[in-house]
């Protein structure tokens, strides 16, 4: 933290941006033939030497200019001249479509139209056309047209990236969670989740999100913990005049909509819950564990936005922005949950989750602009995410388990129920700065996230089939091989954050730019857990009603001395306090990790044009990387207890060339050096136990050295080398065509498998010396039918790729604390589908105030590897899933009023993972995925109005 | 001196504080009694806590009493010797607590039927699972890895398994543990005895399990013989083998308390991980006894895997099921093996037991006599002899 501070110092001093300037775009068409683009027309700022003449498209444009009026003056041999007013506004595009004939034309036939630059869908189109680097942005028009509803759905729509269905993982180019990086305006992004390096884009709704963009190739200003890419999501910039905006819908779930809903017992309709203050043994002596109804499985949605600007005598402006929106969902999941390896351990042929999901955001932005040169941006995010689930598994009776101590063959039953919350609170201040050819660019951020899992409660039963069957003689009874099969579970994780970025532009010439700049973050996670076994001294109690287990754990119930022999339960707890047993009283944590990642980086590129046609980016990035976990876990003995420390000095070179072979369509070509960072979770060898999984990690992806080890590198990091090629043409100013082929090679790759032990435990190793990618990519955005004004009628988009990925495999692995093998050399990388696909196609006519648009949104991904079998087991897949959607909007009275209609998951697939054995393939569940598999999600229908004021 | 702290009167209050969530405050009084015995010959010894990483020899003295408060290691090359007549009492804290002598230490714990060895709880009313257990890791061959490759224990990530069938990690004898079998999850257990590739060079005679909260005694591969075990009351199986297993248990008297899983619970191999070295679990069982609670309910073995066995004499009494048979036909052929004689029992003799067989999953065609002979020729083992001192029922 304290190495910022200077930084600091630095900018107050010289202080220049070009993002405090606007642009006016437009096209020109040529009346006299038939409505074509007019090409090769002058059109000039009126008492400015600023010029420029219209494409083959009849495309033009003037980019930074100054905010204020201006007067265009357009001119054509032949043509009659015409003057049309326009203002520029800072950070946005004035867009004037002119129609130019023998005669003037009429007022009407001039159309002008400002939009924020960066949700609109052409603007970004001419981003990307313009861009340095390979990105690609989804802006708020879009979103809004698809009928996206957050950042993740928005990113599963741009080339080359799938959504993992039932999570929030999302893969670019196959590359999942570890190889990519998610930041807010350009600041890092911790995540909410223990399990993820990247932050839930479900998070991030639409009302917040100016666009999103996903950078698929390196550039030496991104942090060098980049593989597959970096997605940025830019936060709402109002600098408009005022406006108000409320909205309310609702929808609801096929599947959830009849069902008796129930959520976990002392959890809020909001997503709260309100107990984190008293010790866990309190709370396990004081509730119950019994769901409770969670009342009708209606999704409603609210929120509300409001801007203002006040302009200020020394012409300074400060614009504010405040949004805020709440809007819950009940999903509702029937189908197996089975663990199979080598053979069947567990298996529930019939089990079902109900899950209740409330996101709540408040998002603030005050932006002063000083003068037309210095601006500054300071955002508040708070984000309030919660996941309620309710698993009943085993409910047809015939729930099996190879350790069942009664009947290994039925009878086996487990209920879990589950709430997560997370609190995000997010903190940015930006700034930008320009004086004559250096431009400033700066940020820091502080980002806390709690993320806790309070009180889950899990009961394991045996025989329960005698409570279905009406004789209330005979009755299921607690399964207790372990002290803790009946349980509750508390975790907390705290992870704090501390950012900045710098950058210095310096314009030497027209033809080169410098960029030198500075990133540099602190964060730290603690992380800590502690369970409360109900050990049953009662082994024959019988369960007579399995819906109410409140009464069974009563205090009264409770065994309160050892050497009594009333009572049904005593509670267990795995680390007692020093001085106190570990039977009927509060203990210590079971497991904490404490992990700390800085991050400080230099880095410089330069922005190189030679003639019209080339672009050159040669940049280069230097890291001094610490990464360090201290831990303490259980059943690794006097190994479990341990501190890891690391620093890493690399330097990452990038190149990125720019070819224009004409206006219209470019080629672009980079190559890079990154490097991928193991996650804390990866590194602290704790162990989480899902119903039927568990994941823990290994400190030796950090490096280990030592004379027994077999196959360990002594290595914190993977590096990755990564080429890129792409073609672009953008032949009208909202279709494009892009072919892309991409190569990657990461060294010491990482994967989840299960280790050599007698647990089954999936953890982190570093499984062999390299892993290659080779894909191809596709994009197309066409118009098929336009209007008069050159907007889209119907039209489609369509983006592909192909790819084919390979990784070696050690047939041994010795670590410090685990061992792997493997029975083959190769393999697939672990979540890379070969094939993906996304679709759209959409009609929107306009009715003089009525302004309807129908959307039909297809995607698809190819069967992937979603866990890789070690030792004799066969991969995990996860099979492929279309889904289909369908939006109508409707705008009506001068755009004021929305009304909207979706019917989400129209093709309703069924989402299951299996295991490949020599049985053949076997349903399992998912360590990645829900609790359940072999489920349908079911359709989401629902309506949502909007008036803006 | 000795201080045994007794919570005699524990009462947990619960004092209902005003939050709106009424979540309850936690008041413990504790009227605990401090007890210091005068008198009686142990009770002038000096108290020594002993856990940790051990990278020397420790020997135990007679002199002192020890509290295991932690994990034991002996790393490789050490050599634990408790003497004839101790008894180690580990905290009550659960599955933390355990002793473990890695591949390549040795423990020499050689008690007598008058003096026997005995590892118990410091609990004053001691229960099931109070500690750990002991954990032996030696080099001999399991079937999840291959060559010089090592698996991991469940319980303090150590290394196992190899290529010396005869290694040596010691010598037990007249060993007695007691409410051992605290776990942490259903996949990370400790047992009574937990024998993890260990090698037939090692000596293990007159050993018993009393109540313990898992396995009496679980075997992960290798090729150690044991003879004259006792397994009284374990909570869950009395006799548990996978990985390979390959050696012997001769003369085993299994006795179920009111909880209990199996007295017999066998793999063939490893099911989480691996069968990557391809030979199957073959011991040799002679002359067990296996005794339930009645022909109501319990199951005396449970045969899965693809696990193979040549079992001889077997006495087994008070179950509703005396053998049940898991397997398919790919990966786990436990019916093939009946049906070839691979799995077999010599000699048996059933006394109220309901169900001798029950085929439930394995999809071969075997007839019960293909996999019995000899029913009714089968004698109990002379527990009443060997048992007789050292044991405790």
């Amino acid at each position: 933290m304290k190495k910022f501070i200077p930084l600091f110092i630095l900018f107050i001093t010289s202080l220049s941006f070009s993002q405090n300037t606007g642009s006016i775009v437009g096209k020109l068409i040529d009346k006299e033939y038939n409505n074509e683009p007019l090409a090769f027309a002058n059109v000039l700022i009126k008492g400015t030497t600023k010029g420029t003449t219209s494409d083959i498209d009849g495309l033009y444009g003037f980019e930074n200019l100054e905010p204020g009026a201006y007067t265009l003056v357009f001119s054509f041999v032949g043509y009659e001249t015409q003057e049309v007013n326009a203002q520029v506004v800072a950070g946005k595009v004035t867009e004037i479509n002119v129609t130019m004939g023998a005669s003037a034309a009429s007022l009407d036939e001039v159309v002008i139209t400002t939009t924020t630059k960066r949700e609109s869908e052409t603007a970004l189109l001419l981003e990307q056309k313009k861009a340095v680097e390979i990105k690609q942005s989804i802006g708020a028009e879009e979103l809004s047209r698809k009928g996206v509803s957050d950042a993740a759905g928005a990113i599963a729509k741009i080339s080359g990236i799938s959504k993992q269905e039932g999570s929030s993982n999302v893969y670019v180019r196959g590359l999942g969670d570890r190889y990519q990086n998610t930041t807010l305006n350009g600041l890092s992004l911790p995540s909410n989740n223990v399990n993820k390096k990247n932050i839930d884009l479900n998070l991030f709704s639409t009302d917040v999100i100016e666009n999103v963009s996903v950078a698929k190739a390196y550039s030496s200003k991104f942090y060098g913990d980049f593989s597959a890419g970096n997605v940025d999501v830019k936060s709402k910039d109002y600098t408009g005049n005022g406006f108000l905006e409320l909205s309310a819908g609702s929808s609801f779930n096929t599947n959830a909509i009849d069902k008796n809903f129930v959520r976990s017992e002392g959890t809020g309709f909001f997503g709260y819950y309100g107990r984190y203050a008293h010790n866990p043994f309190a709370i396990v002596l004081s509730h119950g564990i019994d769901p409770v109804n969670a009342g009708t499985p209606i999704n409603i949605n609210y929120g509300g936005s409001a801007g203002k600007s006040f302009k200020f005598n020394d012409g300074s402006k400060l614009s504010l922005f405040l949004t805020g929106s709440f809007a819950n969902s009940y999903e509702y999941r029937r189908g197996s949950a089975v663990d199979y390896t080598l053979t069947e351990k567990k298996a529930f042929d019939a089990a079902e989750e109900y899950e209740y999901g409330t996101n709540s955001t408040v998002m603030g932005t005050a932006q002063y602009r000083i003068n037309d040169k210095n601006k500054l941006k300071y955002t508040s995010l708070f984000i309030n995410n919660s996941s309620d689930v309710v698993g009943y598994f085993g409910t047809d009776g015939a729930g099996r388990s190879r350790d069942a101590q009664l009947d290994t063959q039925r009878g086996f039953y487990q209920m879990n129920a589950q709430f997560d919350q997370t609190q995000m609170t997010i903190n940015q201040l930006e700034g930008s700065h320009s004086s004559g050819k250096l431009d400033v660019d700066w940020g820091i951020g502080y980002n806390l996230v709690h993320s806790k899992q309070p009180d889950r409660k899990r009961i394991t039963l045996e025989n329960y089939q005698y409570a279905l069957d009406n004789d209330p003689n005979t009755n299921p009874t607690f399964y207790n091989n372990v002290d803790y099969d009946n349980q509750r579970y508390f975790q907390n994780i705290t992870d704090e954050e501390i950012n900045s970025r710098l950058n210095l532009a310096y314009n030497v010439s027209d033809n080169l730019k410098i960029n030198l700049g500075y990133d540099g973050k602190n964060k730290t996670r603690d992380f800590n857990n502690i369970r409360y076994g109900y050990q049953i001294v009662d082994t024959k109690y019988p369960v007579t009603d399995v819906s109410n287990f409140d009464d069974v754990f009563t205090l009264d119930n409770l065994r309160v001395n050892q050497n009594q022999t009333n009572g049904i339960y005593q509670i267990k707890v795995f680390k007692p306090i020093p001085g106190l047993t570990n039977v009927n009283r509060p203990g210590l944590p079971e497991n904490t990790y404490k992990g700390v990642l800085n991050v400080y980086a230099g880095y410089a590129n330069a922005e190189i044009t030679a003639g019209d046609k080339w672009l050159f980016v040669p940049g280069i990035r230097f890291e001094n990387i610490e990464q360090n976990i201290s831990y303490n876990v259980i059943n690794l003995g006097n190994k479990g207890i341990d501190t890891v420390n690391t620093m890493s000095n690399i330097f990452l070179p990038s190149l990125n060339i720019k070819y224009a072979i004409n206006d219209d369509q470019n080629l672009r070509f980079t190559a890079s050096q990154t490097v991928s960072l193991p996650e804390f979770k990866e590194a602290a060898p704790f162990v989480y136990e899902n119903v039927s999984s568990s994941i823990g990690g290994n400190p030796d992806i950090l490096g280990a050295t030592g004379s027994n080890l077999i196959n360990i590198n002594n290595t914190a990091y993977s590096k990755i080398y990564n080429i890129d090629l792409k073609y672009e043409w953008f032949f009208s100013k909202s279709e494009l065509l892009s072919v892309s082929a991409f190569t990657k090679q990461i060294k010491d790759p990482i994967n989840l498998v299960v280790g050599a032990d007698a647990t089954g435990t999936q953890r982190y190793f570093r499984t062999g010396d390299k892993a290659t990618i080779y894909g191809i990519e596709v994009e197309l955005r066409k118009n098929l039918i336009t209007s008069d004004d050159d907007d889209a009628t119907l039209s489609i988009g369509l983006n592909g790729t192909y790819m084919k990925t390979e990784q070696n495999l050690y047939d041994q692995i010795v670590g410090t604390r685990f061992n792997l093998s493997f029975n083959k050399t190769k393999d697939k990388l672990q979540g890379a589908s070969p094939f993906l696909l996304n679709a759209d196609i959409q009609y929107a006519p306009v009715f003089n105030n009525y302004k309807p648009s129908a959307t039909l949104v297809f995607s698809y991904f190819a069967d992937r590897i979603d866990a890789l079998g070690s030792g004799d087991l066969g991969n995990i897949l996860e099979k492929g899933v279309p889904t289909l959607d369908f939006v109508w909007k409707n705008r009506f009275f001068k755009n004021k009023l929305e009304a909207n209609l979706s019917a989400k998951n129209l093709l309703n697939p069924t989402i299951k993972y299996v295991r490949e054995a020599t049985i053949g393939d076997v349903v399992v569940t998912s360590a990645n995925g829900k609790g359940i598999s072999n489920y349908k999600r079911g359709m989401n229908i629902g309506l949502q109005l909007k008036y803006k004021f | 001196m000795k201080n045994n702290l007794i919570l005699g009167l524990a009462i947990i209050t619960l004092l209902f504080s005003c939050t709106t969530d009424d979540t309850a405050d936690i008041v413990i009084n504790d009227n605990s009694v401090t007890n210091n015995t005068g008198g009686g010959g142990e009770t002038t010894k000096p108290l020594v806590y002993i856990s940790g990483t051990m990278s020397t020899n420790l020997t135990l003295s007679s002199d002192n009493q020890y509290i295991l408060n932690g994990p034991l290691i002996m790393e490789a090359g050490t050599t634990l010797t408790i003497p004839a007549g101790m008894t180690i009492k580990a905290e009550a804290t659960g599955a933390s607590v355990y002793i473990a002598i890695s591949q390549g230490a040795k423990i020499i714990a050689e008690g007598t039927a008058d003096k026997p060895i005995v590892l118990t709880s410091n609990a004053s009313n001691p229960v099931a699972g109070n500690w750990g257990g002991l954990i032996l890791l030696g080099k001999a061959p399991v079937n999840s890895v291959t060559g010089t490759q090592t698996s991991t224990s469940e319980i303090g990530s150590l290394p196992y398994g190899g290529t010396d069938p005869t290694d040596n990690s010691g010598s037990l004898k007249y060993v007695r543990l007691e409410y051992s079998g605290g776990a942490a999850s259903g996949s990370s257990e400790n047992n009574g005895f937990s024998f993890y590739g260990v090698g037939s060079g090692t000596v293990v005679d007159y050993i018993e399990s009393y109540e313990g909260k898992d396995d009496g005694a679980e075997f992960f591969g290798g090729t150690v013989n044991v003879s004259h075990y006792v397994a009284v009351n374990n909570h869950d199986d009395s006799i548990d083998w996978t990985e390979g297993f390959s050696g012997s248990i001769t003369d085993a008297y299994v006795v179920h308390g009111p909880d209990h899983d199996n007295g017999i619970e066998a793999d063939g191999y490893n099911t989480d991980y691996s069968h990557a070295a391809a030979f199957w679990s073959n011991p040799t069982l002679t002359n067990i006894t296996i005794i339930g609670n009645g022909s109501a309910d319990g199951r005396a073995t449970h045969f899965r895997v693809g696990t193979k066995a040549s079992l001889n004499n077997l006495y087994i009494q008070g179950f509703s099921l005396a053998f049940q048979i898991d397997g398919d036909a790919a990966d786990n052929p436990t019916g093939a093996w009946i049906a070839d004689g691979s799995l077999h029992v010599t000699d048996i003799t059933f006394n109220d037991v309901t169900t001798v067989l029950k085929d439930v999953s394995t999809g071969e065609a075997f007839t019960e006599s293909q996999f019995i002979e000899g029913v009714g020729n089968g004698t109990a083992t002379d527990f009443a002899t060997w048992g007789a001192g050292w044991s405790r029922e």
